[in-house]
């Protein structure tokens, strides 16, 4: 109501400008014009930050980059020496086992959606704990993992040692076979709990008559479960392995404080070899034409993904 | 996240079924409950272990390390808090983090108000922004580092936050809520002679607040998170965030765990603090951006 006294003598001057602004054309021209100044900001950011950046990419690739003086244009030169990178296959060979073992974690967190699923007491703080480790800052996990693999006092060895598993302790992030799988680990146990959601968002949205139909139609648990929860479930396991791939070209945080893509590149992804072409080495170019490959390859994999899903997926993070 | 999706009228009407369904588990209760505290307790672990170190220390010359804290005390937490410039961290995160919210709510607003404007090239402009939302800023770091460096803004608060200063899932948020207003609502205030600015700030946004809520606690979580751009970006170890400062004392003090982990814990607590407090407006930002998106 206290808003009348404001909206009030406001009401005098839009019933006299009525007649000059009935003409529908100037309407609609000052409306136009506020929708572009009113997108605009975002527009620019993601013109400057996203689209720009894609071209820039493109160019880059195929030039000789020098800060100071002319780029000049070199060809696919890049793209030849990229071949010859061992490197660079070592890292497209860690990004896509990564992608691999995003089905495991789907796998996990769709036992425990359905545990929660229930009608079990408590069900939110299982919830809420399954969660937790998504929304924390990915370098301190990184940290809390490099201490949980540590040689002498991580709580890894401990276990294993207790339970009698191995005689000598491990050194998990200084190995060459067990470092991948470490930083693998760390990973699905910051992202369990974001799939779990997406199952969860996914199982609510299963209407339960179909269920309680079938059960009068005498189908047990395990027919329901194949027949009804997994077909239903499609679309939601798709876009989980969506993140997934995402993830897996986006992780640059834990494997940079966890290994720094050692040792001897055996954690390095496709992210991390840019970072460091580009940073590390200064060679600019070098880490276009990788990013250029990264991108294409994300892409078609995100559209595979898409298009098997059946549905409208994308990406969970900005 | 929680509520159930039948309507409670529909569950009222199969409370037959539903019964049944409660009572025919797939396991029982105390099965479910026992796998679920095993799975917590499981992925509570390394959060236990981080805090135990963080107020004992470890010695590493003893095996078995002790699962119990032994004589706890807080004095890595004093060092931790006089040996680096935690506070300043601290404020280069939260001014990072406020310049990245407050342009996010404005923009997405403003965006999303636009975007429930019928104009010529709209859907140009959504099939551009869904097609922006496949582009991780990972991709673009390379030439986004150029660009910064171009406008001059490396090395500054500006520089870190510009690129989240809009983000399209919270457009989209935005868009769904501005939408399901009913436009008799919007007409009405508009004979009562609002103004396009007052239609927005006097109904949109106050009908809208758990879409404000949700872009504000993703867009916190985001920036507070974010270490590529700002490794990236800065170079003055004083204008530095807290996950710089962490992974730089990380590689400096390797060995003095105590400290390290006393500085972890007291990175992490706000975040999760702040995520408990406003988990229902993340989830559901989370999943709407990841559906919808």
């Amino acid at each position: 109501m206290s808003g009348l006294t404001s909206i009030g003598p406001n009401i005098s001057p839009s019933t006299r400008r009525k007649p000059s602004a009935a003409s529908p054309g100037s309407k609609a021209r000052r409306e136009l014009i506020l929708v572009w100044c009113f997108l605009f900001p975002s527009l620019a950011v993601f013109f400057l930050y996203r689209i720009l950046p894609l071209i820039w990419n493109l160019v880059l690739s195929v030039q000789k980059f020098s800060i100071f003086g002319q780029s000049e244009w070199i060809g696919f030169a890049h793209y030849w020496a990229l071949l010859d990178d061992e490197v660079f296959w070592m890292a497209l060979k860690n990004t896509l086992l990564f992608i691999a073992s995003a089905p495991c974690g789907i796998v996990i967190a769709l036992m425990i959606s359905l545990m929660v699923n229930t009608e079990i007491r408590g069900r939110n703080i299982y919830r809420t704990i399954v969660f937790l480790s998504y929304p924390l800052m990915t370098v301190a996990v990184g940290i809390i993992w490099r201490w949980m693999y540590d040689e002498k006092v991580g709580l890894f060895n401990f276990i294993l040692r207790t339970i009698g598993l191995i005689d000598t302790p491990l050194a998990f992030l200084q190995s060459f076979e067990l470092a991948l799988p470490a930083v693998l680990l760390a990973n699905l146990w910051q992202i369990l709990g974001f799939y779990m959601i997406i199952l969860l968002a996914g199982l609510q949205n299963i209407p339960q008559n179909l269920y309680e139909a079938s059960a009068i139609d005498g189908a047990s648990r395990t027919v329901q479960f194949f027949r009804i929860t997994l077909p239903l479930l499609r679309p939601s396991l798709f876009l989980a392995f969506v993140v997934g791939i995402m993830t897996s070209f986006t992780s640059f945080d834990l494997v940079y404080v966890m290994t720094q893509g050692g040792p001897s590149h055996s954690t390095e992804l496709l992210v991390t070899y840019i970072y460091k072409a580009a940073f590390e080495l200064s060679r600019i170019d070098y880490a276009a034409t990788l990013t250029v490959v990264q991108f294409v390859l994300l892409v078609t994999l995100t559209w595979l993904g898409n298009r098997l899903s059946g549905g409208e997926a994308g990406a969970g993070r900005n | 996240m929680s509520q159930n999706m039948q309507p409670p009228s529909v569950k009222s009407l199969l409370s037959n079924g539903a019964k049944k369904r409660t009572s025919s588990h797939a396991l029982p209760t105390w099965l479910l409950h026992i796998s679920l505290l095993l799975i917590s307790f499981c992925l509570l672990l390394p959060f236990y272990w981080v805090l135990k170190t963080s107020f004992t220390g470890e010695n590493i010359f003893i095996y078995p390390p002790s699962l119990i804290p032994q004589d706890p005390h807080p004095f890595f937490y004093i060092d931790t808090w006089y040996y680096i410039p935690f506070a300043r961290y601290l404020f280069n995160s939260v001014v990072v983090s406020v310049l990245a919210i407050v342009a996010n709510v404005v923009f997405n607003a403003m965006a999303a108000y636009a975007l429930t404007k019928h104009f010529k090239g709209k859907s140009l402009v959504i099939t551009l922004l869904l097609s922006c939302l496949m582009i991780p800023f990972q991709t673009t770091i390379v030439p986004a580092y150029l660009i910064t460096g171009k406008i001059g803004l490396l090395n500054s608060y500006l520089g870190v936050a510009l690129p989240t200063f809009s983000t399209i899932v919270c457009i989209f948020i935005y868009k769904a809520s501005f939408d399901a207003i009913p436009t008799s609502l919007i007409e009405a205030a508009r004979i009562d002679g609002l103004s396009e600015l007052q239609v927005i700030l006097k109904i949109m946004i106050p009908l809208s607040s758990s879409a404000v809520a949700s872009n504000v606690i993703l867009s916190f979580i985001w920036s507070w998170n974010n270490f590529l751009w700002p490794l990236i970006v800065i170079r003055d170890p004083l204008m530095q965030t807290l996950p710089l400062g962490l992974s730089r004392f990380l590689s400096y003090h390797e060995n003095t765990t105590g400290a390290l982990y006393a500085f972890c814990t007291m990175v992490l607590v706000p975040g999760i603090i702040i995520f408990l407090m406003a988990q229902k407006e993340f989830i559901r930002g989370l999943t709407s951006g990841a559906t919808k998106g």
